[in-house]
């Protein structure tokens, strides 16, 4: 206010100076600058104005509804944010998709008959040069409460064109190529109860248990199951109940599982009591006890030590058609560690170790076929041993690609729990050597391509296979692919 | 069979346990932020999934973090690099939950 009144009283004093000076008279000045002084008087009277109104009691009252406008949008917005948190809410379950196009040409020499090729599912064929198929997932994820997590996958995998395919079983479902009808790859509820005196989880449902490490690294993506790939890679039910040790020991994401499953459920809908008493089926239960932790001192690393034991073996369990019988029980046990980005030299590393022992029952099938043996009686024990890494190249203008080797040795009497593996012929549970290439290519943050080789020299066939003797094989299969993963 | 021994021990030996030569987002993260973003600390504690990415990426662009953390423009960039990465809507990682 003090300024315009300078102003204003500058301007009318020079115009007084001038008529003064002039002694009354009529002074000219150039049309602009009169202009220009009129143009600031108007000026300064608008803004005289508005403060007068300001200053009026309308304009107090004016003045006065700026916060009651204010808070009338604060309220809008309130009600706005209400709609919104609660449609959230109701949207229970958080969604996610992967879409996978495949395409792999596979070639088998020295085809081991009369047992049949290592792969799972595939028929006579020596070979297929274009083999496609597509894997559709649906992934859901809940935060159903603070200490109550819901997790469930979905998933429909088929070949191109076709509707059906080879062997599928409970263990391998959504891992085979079938039709087209969703299978429930996952669906379980990790529940951390409060006030326990020991840090304490329960897990149940149908587990994450396929895909393990370090198949991420060559999916390209976390960690996808509880357990190391190399002795247990399939759809499993179950129960798992951890204890956590960070507390205890100091070391980063340590704890103890012990878990229990079935591998085979004796169920005959067609009874009350859901249970044929004429067969010879019986339940096989797996039980299985490990220990992880981050390794100390090493950053984004994991060590896994684990101890299962699958009881009541029967040829059930693979639904292979034939008369079921107990074969007997087996031990698996194996070590494994992995560090990502080691020293941060871009270096993805990993050394998975297993070892099987059988406990046969003296029985065989009628086939003949015990386990891992064809007399009932001979207990046999297996190794293996399943090395790699991951390089990420640090070039940017290609996205960051990547490229891995991974490398596997099985022993004559090698068997363990993958056949829900994602390679139809369970490199894993190879009886002899496989060597596997790859190359990640991503082009965005959701979509990424891979080419691979995989090149397998059996010494002893049966890799999918607990029954009867593994006997020798020359057979080889190279295995060359390229697929397209795109998840959201 | 001994060169087999030989690979394993070669690939066990690069498992021996190692420091990180280079600051990490997590671990800046973990020393910088959690130095005030902790249990009974001067701010409440943060965990990465309480924002989605892009939340995380406007929130510090935005200036919305008032206190000085008195970290460099590279050292911000690796820990909001680090939230993003393991945000609400980043990929998580599958397995039984192991309680703390």
């Amino acid at each position: 206010m003090k300024k315009i009144l300078l102003t204003a009283g500058a301007l009318l004093a020079w115009t007084g100076c001038a008529v003064a000076g002039a002694g009354g008279a009529t002074v000219s000045i150039p049309t602009e600058d009169y202009k220009a002084i009129l143009q600031r008087l108007d000026t300064l009277q608008k803004r005289v104005d508005q403060m007068e109104k300001a200053d009026s009691p309308s304009g107090k009252a004016s003045s006065a509804a700026m916060p009651t406008k204010l808070a009338k949008d604060v309220e809008n917005i309130f009600d706005t944010l209400d709609k919104v948190e609660t449609k959230t809410l109701k949207d229970r379950i958080n969604l996610g998709a992967e879409l996978r196009t495949r395409v792999d040409s596979f070639k088998l020499k020295n085809d081991p008959t009369p047992m049949g090729p290592p792969m799972n599912g595939v028929g006579a064929l020596d070979h297929n040069d274009n083999y496609w198929t597509n894997r559709f997932r649906l992934n859901m994820d809940a935060e159903i409460q603070k200490n109550l997590l819901f997790t469930g996958r979905l998933t429909a995998y088929k070949n191109f064109a076709n509707e059906g395919n080879g062997v599928n079983n409970d263990a391998n479902q959504a891992h085979t190529p079938g039709n087209s009808s969703l299978k429930l790859d996952r669906a379980y509820v990790d529940w951390i109860p409060e006030g326990m005196p020991i840090p304490l989880a329960l897990t149940f449902g149908r587990h994450p248990s396929s895909e393990g490490p370090p198949s991420e690294l060559k999916e390209n993506r976390l960690r996808q199951s509880t357990y190391p790939s190399l002795l247990f890679d399939g759809e499993a039910d179950g129960v798992v109940a951890t204890i956590g040790l960070e507390r205890y020991l100091g070391w980063k994401n340590s704890g103890i599982r012990f878990a229990w499953g079935k591998g085979y459920q004796d169920t005959n809908a067609s009874t009350a009591y859901l249970d044929n008493p004429g067969n010879q089926y019986e339940d096989t239960n797996v039980y299985a006890m490990f220990f992880e932790t981050e390794i100390p001192g090493v950053r984004d690393s994991l060590l896994v030590l684990s101890a299962l034991q699958a009881t009541d073996i029967n040829s059930a369990m693979l639904g292979t058609g034939t008369a079921a019988a107990k074969i007997g029980n087996m031990g698996l046990y194996g070590i494994h560690a992995q560090a990502n980005n080691v020293v941060d030299s871009g270096f993805d590393i990993f050394l998975s170790t297993g070892i099987n022992k059988t406990d046969p029952n003296g029985r065989t099938d009628i086939t003949g076929m015990g386990l891992l043996n064809n007399d009932g009686t001979t207990e046999h024990s297996g190794w293996s041993v399943y090395t790699g890494l991951r390089y990420n190249i640090p070039y940017k203008p290609w996205n960051n690609p990547k490229v891995g080797f991974e490398y596997n040795h099985g022993s004559e009497y090698w068997a363990s729990f993958t056949w829900g593996s994602s390679e139809l012929y369970n490199k894993l549970a190879t009886r002899g050597d496989a060597y596997d290439f790859y190359y990640i290519q991503p082009f965005n943050d959701n979509l990424f391509g891979r080419l691979g080789y995989t090149h397998i020299n059996y010494d002893h066939g049966m890799a999918t296979g607990l029954y009867g003797e593994p006997g020798d094989s020359n057979a080889v299969l190279d295995n060359v692919y390229f697929l397209l993963d795109c998840r959201f | 069979m001994q060169k087999r021994i030989v690979t394993m021990l070669t690939a066990m030996s690069l498992m021996l346990p190692a420091v990180a030569l280079a600051a990490s987002g997590d671990a800046l993260f973990l020393q910088s932020c959690g130095a005030c973003h902790k249990k009974g600390g001067k701010a409440a504690i943060v965990n990465p999934a309480d924002k989605a990415g892009s939340v995380w990426d406007k929130y510090f662009a935005r200036g919305r973090h008032t206190v000085d953390m008195g970290m460099s423009d590279a050292d911000l960039q690796a820990v909001v690099k680090y939230l993003v990465s393991h945000a609400a809507d980043s990929d998580q990682p599958a397995a039984a939950v192991i309680p703390k």
